[in-house]
């Protein structure tokens, strides 16, 4: 059995731009499930602009690193 | 003690890596956890997975192989990793390299086919990266600190005007919040059930979307035990293949190729049957379910796209 696929379909239902209204509601949707979700600092981080986010991830990363934390993950042969 | 090699670092050796690949005209790009960051995401990685065009594996293999990070070459991770190699990605296998840097490690994990992708990852590339629908996909795992970037990043695809994002949210709140002003077509209810229970509001939803989760989690389990089973001659003759000696990668992939050959079947998820698959998940949920919420589980068959 081979897998179906809905890709030829999605480029038909993408990309319709939300109203500016629409924009600012999904925006606090957005924001009270990442600070619920993530919590007050990383709900921050998330709405900082492009920059200044990858700059406090990478702080983040780092200095976790720095203190010993083992970000790394086994080798499986499959991906998780 | 030698000093970390600080993330930002670590993300543009990575981005570097596939915008190579990408001007050699290998289909390919980022995803999970440095995808997530991207998009806005943030995730604690320092590791890197990419999906690569199967037919093209050879070539991303000898990019990956010329690439030095502080002067290291990669190779292989460990005795585990199946080759990198189209017959064996296009069955769901992913290869493991690693630069053994001192005192970290950095891995790059390839693979041909996003798991649990419902449609195909190459139609729908954003420069470097994997799209948010293949990204929020690949994140339906057994792991359960993967959920709320599933959700973050449907909420990203509804603000793109992407109604798929209605197929990532399980905060039954967030999707009680969303569901009503999308105009969500008849195939999206057919795959996700519980977007009918969101549309009317009903009072099972947060236990339904519950349920999907612990389906998802037990079909992940369920196809990371179809490879371990797939994998154990084929790890035993490579270690006793390569029995601890250095060997280039170049020597370690052939040494792979020769193993695999003889040992690791291509595609054990064909082998095994996908619909057994997810009976054997839906089994599992059972068990912890409702009878009521299991006509709510999804339609898990769309999401072995690419694996042959």
């Amino acid at each position: 059995m081979v897998a179906q696929s809905h890709g030829s379909l999605y480029r038909y239902l993408v990309n319709k731009p939300p109203s500016l209204a629409e924009k600012r509601r999904l925006r606090k949707i957005e924001r009270d499930f990442h600070v619920r979700a993530f919590g007050e600092e990383l709900a921050r981080i998330n709405f900082l602009p492009e920059k200044r986010r990858k700059a406090a991830v990478a702080e983040m990363i780092d200095h976790a690193r720095s203190k010993g934390v083992d970000l790394g993950r086994p080798a499986l042969g499959v991906t998780i | 003690m030698e000093r970390l090699i600080p993330y930002a670092e670590l993300e543009a050796f990575f981005t570097g890596l596939v915008r190579t690949a990408q001007s050699r005209g290998i289909t390919c790009a980022i995803t999970s956890g440095m995808a997530c960051v991207h998009f806005g995401v943030a995730a604690t990685t320092k590791d890197c997975d990419v999906l690569c065009a199967v037919g093209q594996a050879e070539e991303f293999r000898a990019l990956v192989a010329e690439t030095e990070l502080r002067g290291l070459r990669p190779n292989y991770r460990g005795n585990i990793s199946p080759p990198l190699d189209a017959r064996w990605m296009r069955g769901g296998w992913t290869a493991h390299f690693t630069w053994k840097t001192e005192p970290e490690e950095y891995c790059l994990d390839v693979f041909g086919t996003a798991p649990r992708a419902s449609s195909v990852w190459e139609q729908e590339l954003h420069d470097l990266y994997a799209s948010r629908h293949t990204v929020a996909e690949m994140k339906l795992t057994n792991r359960p600190k993967d959920w709320p970037y599933v959700t973050a990043l449907g909420i990203k695809l509804l603000g793109m005007g992407d109604v798929r994002g209605c197929l990532h949210l399980y905060s039954a709140e967030t999707l009680l919040k969303t569901v009503r002003s999308q105009p969500i077509p008849a195939w999206m209810f057919e795959i996700r059930p519980t977007l009918e229970l969101a549309r009317t509001g009903d009072d099972q939803l947060a236990a339904a979307i519950h349920a999907e989760q612990v389906f998802w989690s037990h079909l992940d389990a369920c196809r990371i035990r179809v490879y371990e089973q797939s994998l154990r001659p084929y790890v035993n003759a490579v270690r006793k293949a390569i029995a601890h000696r250095p060997i280039s990668l170049a020597e370690s992939h052939a040494i792979r190729i020769e193993c695999a050959e003889r040992h690791l079947v291509k595609s054990p998820l064909v082998a095994h049957g996908f619909d057994q698959l997810v009976q054997a998940a839906r089994a599992e949920t059972a068990k912890f379910a409702h009878p009521s919420l299991m006509e709510w589980l999804p339609k898990a068959t769309v999401h072995f796209t690419g694996i042959l």
